[in-house]
C-alpha cells in the first residue's frame, strides 16, 4: 500500500508541475522576437536583457538560420502550426508578406516610419520595420589590385572584369592567391547563386525599384540578350573561382579565402565585416559593381534585407511596438544596431557609423545614390532554392555548358508554376 | 487490498504516463497527419487560406514530382548499400572483439562511441574531413596528389557523395549493431565449436555452419534496425551534403543526394507544400511498413530453434 501511495504522490506532484509549466507568465509585457541572423545573436541577447531590465518587460530573443537547410521560414511554419507565433518576426519581402499577410500588423502610425525611406510598404501602408541596410557587389582586395596595377574604379562592365580576371590569373604566384574570385555554388550555398547573383539579372543597370525585367520573367518572357550577357558573367565567376570552394565550400571556406588574401574578389555582402575582423584582415577593401552586362553599370545592390513585423494576434502589441521604437530612439538601441551588431542603420536620425570597411563602402554607394534594388524576393523561395540553385550548381560542377545553362534557365522561367 | 489488486494499480500507474505520451506524440499526430494529406492545408497565414478536401490530388501529384521519384529511387539504392555496409562492418568488428584479444573492452567502447555523437555534428565533422582533410592529405603525400584535385572532391560528385553518406552512416551505426552481434556471438554454446573442431572443421566452415545459423535471430533484428535507419536517414544528409551536388532527372535539375526524408522535409518547409509533404510521408510510411514486414518474415524463416 505504501508503494501505491508513493507512486500516486509522485504522479500528483509531476502533474502539478506540468500544469504550472504550461501557464504563461501572464503578467503582460513579454516580447518574443525571432530573427534570422545567428551571427548577431549574442549582441541581441544582451540588448534584449538590457531592454527588459530598463522597461520592466520580459524579452525573449530567438535566432534561427545561417544556412539554407534550416531557415526562419521553416521555424515560423512549425511555430504557427503549434500556435506559438512570436510577437515580432522577420519577413524578407513580398513573398513572405503574402505568406503571413493575415497576421501582419499595419504599423503606418508608428513614429519611426517618418525616419526611414526603406520601410516595407504595400499599397501605401507600412508593415515592416527595416532591420538594416545591406548591400553586395564584388568585394575586392585593394592591396592585391594595386600590386597587379588594376584600378577598381574601372571595373564597371563585363569586358573590364574579363581583362582584369585574366591578368590576375596570370599573376597567381606573384600575388600568392589560389584563385581570382571566391565564389560558392554548392547545395548549401544556393543563396549566393540563386538569390544574390541571380539578382544581377533582375536589377543590374535598372533604376531603383524598376521591376520591368522581373515582371517579364515572372510572366515567362525571357530577354535572350540580357540573359546571355548574364550567363557570360556567371561563367566568368565560375571559371575564375577556386574549384573546391565553388563546388563544395561552405560560407566559412568562401569568406575565409578572401579574408586570408587567397583571392582578390569575394561575392558576398557587407555582412562579412565581422568575419573580416575575426580573421584580422587588415588590407584595404571595398565594393565594385557587378559586371553582368556589357554596358557600364556603376552601382551595387543595396536594400533593407529584411523587416521586423508585428504579429497582429499578439497579446503584447504595445510592448512589441515599444521594442521596435526603442531600437530607433534610445541610445542603447542605436548602439546595439550600429556598434554591436555592426549593421548600417536604415533610419535617418541615427548618426552612428559602423566600423567595417565593406559597410562603409556600401554606405558610400548608398549616399551617392548608385544603388540597384533587390528583386530576387519577388520569386518564391521554392523557385530559387529548388529550381534555380540546382541549375547553377550543375553549371558550377561542369555537368552542363553555358548554352545548356541558358536553356535550363529559360525553361525554368517559361514553365514556372 | 490484495497483492493482485496492488500489482494491477502499480502496473497502470507506471504505464499511464508512457501511454499518454505515446498517444499525444505518435498516435494523434499520425491520424491528424493522415487527415491533412487529403486536404490543401498549409501552415501559413496567407490571405484567403482555407482548409478544403482535395481527395487524392496530393498523392497523384507526388508520383508526378520528379524530385520525389528521384529521392525514392535514390533512397532504395542507399538503403541496400548502407544495410550491407553496416552489417558486414558490424559483423566483422563483432568477430574481432569477441576473439582472444588484449584490451577488447577498449575496442568495444571505441567502436561504439560514434553512435553517441549526434548525426548533425557527425555530418559537419565529416564534411570537414572530406572537403579539407582529404585534399590536404593529397597535397602532402606523394602519389596521392589526385586527392587534392578539386575534380576528385568526394562531396563534389554525386556517386561519391552518396558513398560518403554510406561511410558516415556506417561509421555512426556499425558500433551499435556490433553490440547486438557481440551479445549473439557470446551466446553461441562453446561445445558446438569444440565438437566441430574435433571433427576437423576449419574456421571458415565453423562460422558458416555454426555461428551464422546460431545467430540468425540477431540478423533479424540488425537487418530491421539498419533498414529502418537507412530509410529514415535525415540528419547526416542535411549536414553532410545538404542534398548536393545537383543532378538531372527526367530533364529536371534537382538535388542529387536528397534522400526521401530530406525531400519530404524540403517539400514541406522550402516548397511550403505541407499537405503534399504529408501525403509523401504517408506513402513513405506504407512503403517502409511493407518492406520491413517482408524483411522480417524472410529473416524469421532462417532462424533455428534451440
Amino acid at each position: 500500500m505504501k508503494r501505491v501511495l508513493t507512486v500516486l504522490l509522485i504522479l500528483a506532484v509531476s502533474t502539478a508541475a506540468f500544469a504550472a509549466g504550461s501557464q504563461d507568465g501572464g503578467k503582460g509585457g513579454s516580447v518574443t522576437l525571432m530573427q534570422n541572423k545567428p551571427e548577431i545573436d549574442p549582441q541581441l541577447q544582451a540588448y534584449g536583457a538590457l531592454w527588459a531590465e530598463k522597461t520592466g518587460n520580459k524579452a525573449v530573443m530567438k535566432s534561427i538560420g545561417g544556412s539554407s537547410s534550416v531557415t526562419m521560414g521553416q521555424q515560423l511554419r512549425a511555430d504557427y502550426a503549434a500556435g506559438e507565433m512570436p510577437d515580432i518576426f522577420i519577413i524578407a519581402g513580398i513573398e513572405d508578406f503574402a505568406e503571413w499577410e493575415s497576421l501582419i500588423l499595419d504599423m503606418s502610425d508608428q513614429p519611426w516610419v517618418n525616419d526611414t525611406s526603406v520601410a516595407f510598404q504595400v499599397d501605401g501602408k507600412t508593415y515592416g520595420f527595416p532591420v538594416a541596410v545591406e548591400g553586395w557587389g564584388m568585394a575586392y582586395n585593394k592591396d592585391l589590385l594595386d600590386k597587379a596595377g588594376i584600378d577598381p574604379s574601372t571595373l564597371t562592365n563585363y569586358g573590364a572584369y574579363k581583362a582584369a580576371f585574366e591578368k590576375l590569373d596570370s599573376m597567381k604566384d606573384e600575388l600568392g592567391i589560389i584563385s581570382v574570385v571566391s565564389m560558392a555554388a554548392s547545395a548549401e550555398m544556393g543563396w549566393v547563386t540563386a538569390h544574390h547573383n541571380f539578382n544581377s539579372l533582375l536589377s543590374n543597370g535598372l533604376p531603383y525599384g524598376d521591376l520591368s525585367v522581373t515582371n517579364d520573367l515572372i510572366a515567362g518572357n525571357v530577354d535572350a540578350k540580357r540573359l546571355g550577357e548574364y550567363a557570360d558573367w556567371v561563367e566568368l565567376l565560375f571559371e575564375y573561382g577556386d574549384k573546391s570552394i565553388l563546388t563544395t565550400g561552405n560560407y566559412d571556406a568562401q569568406v575565409g579565402a578572401f579574408a586570408t588574401g587567397k583571392t582578390v574578389f569575394l561575392h558576398q555582402g557587407n555582412w562579412v565585416d565581422p568575419n573580416m575582423e575575426q580573421a584580422n584582415a587588415t588590407f584595404t577593401m571595398g565594393y565594385a559593381p557587378h559586371g553582368s552586362m556589357k554596358a557600364d553599370t556603376d552601382g551595387i545592390f543595396v536594400s533593407a534585407p529584411s523587416y521586423y513585423v508585428i504579429n497582429k494576434d499578439s497579446k503584447n502589441l504595445e510592448a512589441a511596438k515599444q521594442f521596435l521604437n526603442d531600437m530607433v530612439y534610445t541610445a542603447e538601441g542605436q548602439k546595439f544596431m550600429v556598434e554591436e551588431a555592426g549593421m548600417l542603420p536604415a533610419f535617418g536620425n541615427i548618426t552612428l557609423q559602423p566600423d567595417g570597411q565593406l559597410s562603409k563602402s556600401v554606405q558610400q554607394y548608398n549616399a551617392a545614390g548608385k544603388v540597384y534594388s533587390w528583386n530576387q524576393y519577388n520569386f518564391s523561395g521554392d523557385f530559387r532554392d529548388q529550381v534555380l540553385a540546382p541549375i547553377y550548381n550543375q553549371f558550377a560542377i561542369g555537368a552542363i555548358d553555358k548554352a545548356q545553362f541558358v536553356e535550363l534557365l529559360t525553361d525554368a522561367f517559361e514553365n514556372r508554376q | 487490498m490484495t497483492d493482485k489488486q496492488e500489482n494491477r494499480i502499480v502496473f497502470w500507474v507506471f504505464l499511464t504516463p508512457i501511454l499518454f505520451a505515446f498517444l499525444m506524440v505518435i498516435i494523434i499526430p499520425f491520424f491528424i497527419g493522415a487527415f491533412y494529406s487529403f486536404t490543401n492545408w498549409s501552415s501559413t497565414a496567407r490571405a484567403g487560406a482555407t482548409l478544403d478536401f482535395v481527395g487524392l490530388t496530393n498523392f497523384t501529384e507526388s508520383f508526378r514530382d520528379p524530385s520525389f521519384i528521384y529521392s525514392f529511387l535514390l533512397t532504395l539504392i542507399y538503403t541496400v548499400i548502407n544495410m550491407l555496409a553496416i552489417n558486414v562492418t558490424a559483423f566483422l568488428l563483432a568477430v574481432f572483439v569477441t576473439s582472444k584479444l588484449k584490451f577488447k573492452n577498449i575496442y568495444r567502447v571505441g567502436f561504439f562511441i560514434p553512435n553517441l555523437i549526434g548525426g548533425l555534428i557527425l555530418g559537419y565533422i565529416w564534411q570537414f574531413i572530406f572537403n579539407n582533410a582529404i585534399p590536404s592529405l593529397g597535397d602532402i603525400l606523394p602519389g596521392l596528389s589526385f586527392l587534392g584535385d578539386p575534380g576528385n572532391l568526394v562531396l563534389g560528385n554525386r556517386s561519391s557523395a552518396l558513398m560518403a553518406l554510406v561511410t558516415v552512416g556506417t561509421w555512426q551505426y556499425a558500433g551499435y549493431i556490433m553490440m547486438i552481434y557481440v551479445a549473439a556471438l557470446e551466446s553461441v554454446p562453446a561445445e558446438l565449436h569444440e565438437a566441430a573442431r574435433i571433427d576437423g572443421a576449419s574456421n571458415v566452415e565453423r562460422v558458416r555452419h555454426i555461428t551464422i545459423p546460431m545467430i540468425a535471430q540477431a540478423f533479424t533484428i540488425t537487418m530491421f534496425l539498419t533498414l529502418v535507419q537507412s530509410f529514415k536517414q535525415f540528419d547526416v544528409n542535411v549536414s553532410l551534403t545538404a542534398g548536393g551536388p545537383s543532378s538531372m532527372f527526367m530533364e529536371t535539375p534537382l538535388l542529387g543526394t536528397e534522400l526521401l526524408a530530406l525531400n519530404i522535409y524540403n517539400t514541406a518547409f522550402v516548397r511550403n507544400r505541407m499537405a503534399m509533404a504529408q501525403a509523401q510521408a504517408v506513402i513513405f510510411f506504407l512503403v517502409l511498413i511493407v518492406i520491413s514486414l517482408v524483411q522480417v518474415s524472410i529473416n524469421k524463416k532462417k532462424e533455428v530453434e534451440m
